[in-house]
């Protein structure tokens, strides 16, 4: 019997706000987070924070023993901090040994590089901020945890382009089964608006110039987002010893690889990701569900995922109500698995689905899909979680409303 | 370009994360947390606005604020 892994706590950072809350309330209100941004060098349309919103958010934190911190970290650690909280769990002493932490980020912080390889190559100054590999190095976000939390346990950060924060929570639900740890403060964190970044995302001509546009017709691409989204998962028993407010199961998770093409999905790959999810929770894909894509806007991802969508779930979409929030949030890369996870909970839980944003009509080439176009009220009690990755990194979650 | 001990003080306050008010000239460097790569970061910050060479490794834990300010501001008048 596999032990059942349950959420006590949820925290989330993006373009829609600071707090599961306000993230909640503008997904379900249709008030997307994608704008115009003109930040150092970077301008265009993006799913951006402003950096006073997440200082004001962490000025309660203490933070000072944690050096230099990266967006990358900071959004993080107001994620988790909000997560460790609604669980009531801050001073518990399985924080201390039977805790993990597994954070997805698909790259590591990109304005402390940015502002590194100014000083090197624009201005030839030869020397470089000691703390230059501490505060960027892609596993600070999960030390930094660690550090303000006391979690002495597994620590790690799993980086699998789009796919990262999907891949953590996954494994962190695979931790507690195998009885390794109780808890698990897992998700994802990515802060990749910044030049560098901004510039090579453009470079594969993936970024749409307009909007995040799922599954639509005259979709020309993704648009970039940034932010963290950090869930408390435990095993139910020690959830129900320390009596914890349970808000969803955590169920199944299935992972693959395509091992075909760098930056093309694979439809293969993608169901076989799909199909594991399912059988991971003991449940049949052909059911109706709230299916939550991993809906980027692009050409290729939203025809092949419709496609492989159409394939497993078969006769089950029939009566399943599918979303694509990236069109709300844009692509936050590695934590973007995290926070559709959160937003795809919050749906089971309140019975809503947030509309799909910015879609002009039909493409033939997506066929058809039970799009929600707009909010509507929904009875699944199960949610897939789909997150592809360039370099063809598949993982999808499973969610189970609590009942 | 002229240094302060202001100057020194309001740096080691932005690199070290310590409050500004904390740094009484008396405390030292361990009482107030202020730890090698702090100093470490509080002399890049020195040397990259004020052109000053300064060797982190003179810089001795139980340094007081008032010690690490007159061997900074000496360093600078050189």
């Amino acid at each position: 019997m596999k032990r059942k892994v349950v959420i006590t706590g949820m925290g989330c950072v993006s373009g829609l706000g600071i707090g599961v809350g306000e993230t909640w309330r503008r997904a379900i209100e249709g008030e997307g987070a994608i704008r115009p941004i003109d930040r150092s060098g970077v301008q265009g349309q993006a799913a951006w924070i402003a950096p006073e919103d997440v200082s004001a958010a962490a000025a309660d934190l203490e933070l000072r023993r944690l050096g230099r911190l990266d967006p990358l970290s900071l959004y993080a650690l107001v994620a988790a901090a909000e997560a460790v909280e609604a669980a009531g769990l801050g001073d518990h002493p399985s924080l201390t040994e039977r805790t993990a932490i597994l954070l997805g980020c698909g790259s590591p912080g990109n304005a402390t590089l940015d502002a590194a390889f100014e000083r090197l190559y624009a201005k030839g100054l030869g020397k470089l901020h000691p703390q230059t590999i501490p505060s960027s190095m892609i596993s600070a976000p999960a030390s930094h945890l660690a550090m303000l939390f006391g979690v002495h346990g597994p620590t790690m950060v799993i980086s699998s382009a789009c796919a990262s924060s999907a891949n953590a929570l996954g494994e962190a639900l695979h931790m507690i089964r195998g009885g390794r740890v109780e808890v698990a403060i897992a998700g994802g964190t990515e802060a990749c608006v910044s030049y560098g970044s901004w510039v090579a995302w453009h470079a594969l001509g993936v970024v749409a110039p307009d909007t995040c546009r799922p599954f639509s017709r005259d979709r020309q691409g993704l648009a970039l987002g940034e932010g963290a989204a950090i869930l408390v998962l435990e095993s139910e028993e020690h959830a129900v010893a320390r009596g914890a407010a349970i808000l969803g199961e955590l169920a199944g998770y299935g992972a693959s690889s395509d091992a075909a093409d760098m930056t093309a999905p694979d439809q293969d790959g993608i169901e076989a990701a799909i199909r594991a999810a399912h059988r991971d929770a003991g449940i049949a894909p052909d059911q109706p569900r709230l299916i939550s894509t991993h809906g980027t806007g692009t050409k290729l991802n939203d025809a092949v995922e419709a496609a492989a969508v159409r394939a497993v779930h078969g006769a089950g979409l029939e009566g399943s109500t599918v979303i694509a929030t990236k069109s709300a949030h844009g692509h936050l890369i590695g934590g973007s698995g995290a926070v559709e996870f959160v937003i795809g909970m919050k749906a089971l839980a309140e019975g809503l689905a947030p509309s799909v944003l910015n879609y002009l009509g039909p493409d033939p080439e997506c066929g058809d899909l039970p799009l929600a176009l707009a909010p509507q009220a929904i009875e699944h009690d199960t949610l897939v979680s789909n997150s592809f990755a360039f370099g063809g990194l598949n993982a999808v979650l499973i969610g189970r409303k609590q009942t | 370009m002229a240094m302060t001990a202001e100057d020194v003080l309001s740096i080691i306050a932005a690199e070290s994360g310590v409050d500004r008010a904390a740094l009484k000239p008396e405390a030292t460097l361990v009482d107030l947390d202020i730890s090698s790569i702090d100093v470490a970061s509080v002399v890049f910050e020195l040397e990259d606005r004020f052109g000053v060479a300064i060797e982190p490794e003179n810089i001795a834990p139980d340094f007081t604020i008032a010690d690490f300010v007159d061997h900074i501001v000496s360093l600078a008048k050189k």
